[in-house]
């Protein structure tokens, strides 16, 4: 086959024809601060940017060697465009919300133009910008909060999760079904723009809830975004979900981007003949506290379990190593 | 009397909150001694809410009703205790660190440390060094409980336990860590007293910790 970034990442996500060595990407942020300094850009503008957001996630691919482009380096996106007071942060700390806008659970106004918001606006174009410089050498992976997660930002965790324990069904269901076309119409748009694959975020996480909550709330859902977004979908859940799993490639999803408290080896056998799976380098202390060796070995484990794209767990620490994430991606360049 | 206990470990075991009041009411009328009831009946049934979530059984969802139903549980009786049954089990002043506004694990651990009998102070998240160090210089816990969800932050907790060495402060509070990225090994290396890997294990370590002290 012919082994440029973007084929051996699209054939790696539908389990197809390896190549001599397996991808590497990471379907969530991989800026860290020397990334930033070696491009000369760096956060917040790469958050509100579409030139600085694309060229921060060019250099993921061009400076570090990763073979896929992810341009949303925050999970605020789209909290921005339906109400949340977002704080976008620095270059030292990541964006968050400063308000929930519907923490009564009142009926949620989505924008009609909901993906000409600045903050959803700013993501297609820098799509569009990947795609003129590297489209079909390098893959690009856009990224939508899934419903589960666009709740948290509109309530609250902590009131959106008390309401699951108070047995306050309608609630919930209500919400998130309000929610759904969110994802679909940014993923669709984001495809449209140029994205190869879009990674649904949706923090059902092992250490907040449990597999039969997904199974009974989220996994219908999931069912139904994975039918209506018009391409590859990878689905990132923080946390351990070794519990879970079978749901997850149940879901429609192309991809599962894992933790490192899932075992690699473990996943592999369980569902990796059913979704590819991708990750799952430990991040605070392997990759921002640990050496080159340390990453390098866990890639190795992760290559010898038959992960199909090596990856961090998550978006990285910014304090993160240049050269720990470049260990990464010489340990794929051995080859499987 | 029992029944009534049982009646009141099942409400909050399960997470009713709204069903809390009519048991409790029943149980103060009929004069059962407040002590009994918070220990035997209710932070009893918090220690198997602990258990349940340590165990997997039950997670976040189901502990938040459960702790809001004992809240509410508790603010019907506290109007009632006298000074001498009012006796908490320690004090334990509570933060996430500068740079951090994640609060879930650490509302949990202070939901369960009240639920357990402990007297304490939540400063909230986003808690700078300064503000932290002054306030145990005033308040004097015996306790200090440090959270972070991110990995950038951290190193804030070291710098809290350094500054309180230089403030000559470090020997009379004990500091336990806790959150997603923290692990023993780390709690260990910066120099705190204890590690807690979920809200019920926080509880059990500040248990031993006042114990000790």
């Amino acid at each position: 086959m012919k082994e440029s970034s973007y084929s051996l990442f699209m054939s790696a996500l539908f389990n197809g024809r390896k190549g001599s060595r397996p991808p590497v990407a990471n379907p969530t942020s991989i800026v860290c601060h020397e990334l930033m300094d070696r491009v000369g850009v760096g956060f917040p503008e790469a958050h509100l940017n579409a030139q600085a957001m694309a060229e921060l996630a060019l250099a993921g691919h061009e400076v570090v060697g990763f073979d896929a482009v992810m341009p949303e380096f925050s999970v605020h996106q789209e909290a921005a465009a339906l109400g949340c007071q977002v704080d976008w942060g620095n270059r030292n700390a990541m964006p968050d919300a400063k308000n929930f806008p519907y923490e009564d659970f009142s009926p949620i106004h989505i924008p009609e133009n909901l993906l000409e918001r600045p903050s959803m606006r700013v993501v297609l174009d820098a799509i569009s910008i990947l795609r003129r410089h590297v489209g079909g050498r390098a893959a690009i992976i856009g990224k939508v909060m899934g419903p589960w997660t666009l709740a948290y930002h509109m309530a609250g965790t902590q009131n959106f999760l008390l309401q699951i324990g108070l047995g306050e069904d309608e609630v919930v269901h209500r919400m998130l079904r309000q929610l759904m076309p969110v994802p679909i119409r940014f993923a669709n748009a984001m495809f449209q723009a140029g994205a190869d694959a879009v990674v649904l975020a949706d923090h059902a996480t092992g250490n907040l809830v449990s597999p039969a909550q997904y199974e009974k709330f989220l996994l219908p859902l999931h069912r139904e975004l994975t039918s209506q977004i018009h391409g590859p979908v990878i689905l990132h859940v923080c946390g351990n979900c070794s519990d879970r799993l079978e749901l997850f490639a149940a879901s429609g999803v192309d991809a599962y981007h894992m933790e490192w408290q899932v075992d690699a080896k473990d996943a592999v056998a369980r569902v990796g003949h059913l979704i590819s799976l991708i990750g799952n380098i430990n991040n605070p202390q392997t990759l921002y506290q640990g050496t080159p060796e340390d990453v390098y070995k866990q890639a190795r484990y992760a290559i010898a379990s038959g992960v199909h794209i090596i990856a961090p767990e998550c978006a990285v620490p910014l304090a993160t190593p240049l050269e720990n994430l470049k260990a990464i991606v010489a340990a794929a360049h051995e080859g499987y | 009397m029992h029944e009534l206990f049982q009646e009141i470990r099942s409400v909050i075991i399960s997470g009713r909150p709204k069903e809390v009041e009519a048991p409790i009411q029943r149980a103060i009328e009929a004069g059962v001694p407040l002590d009994r009831l918070i220990h035997e009946a209710m932070i009893d049934a918090m220690d198997e809410v602990g258990r349940r979530f340590t165990a997997q059984e039950i997670f976040v969802p189901e502990m938040l009703a459960s702790a809001m139903a004992m809240k509410k549980g508790l603010s019907l009786i506290k109007p009632l205790l006298t000074a001498s049954q009012n006796v908490s089990r320690g004090t334990v002043l509570i933060c996430t660190v500068k740079g951090d506004i994640h609060d879930i694990g650490k509302n949990l651990v202070v939901m369960m440390l009240e639920g357990a009998g402990f007297q304490v102070m939540d400063l909230g998240v986003d808690v700078t060094v300064e503000a932290l160090v002054e306030k145990v210089r005033e308040s004097r816990p015996q306790i200090l409980g440090l959270s972070a969800l991110l990995t950038t932050t951290m190193p804030e907790m070291k710098r809290v336990i350094e500054t309180l060495e230089a403030e000559g402060l470090r020997d009379q509070v004990k500091v336990i860590v806790g959150g997603a990225p923290v692990d023993e090994a780390f709690a260990l290396r910066i120099g705190a007293d204890g590690y807690g890997a979920d809200a019920a294990q926080a509880v059990a370590l500040c248990k031993k910790l006042v114990e000790v002290a």
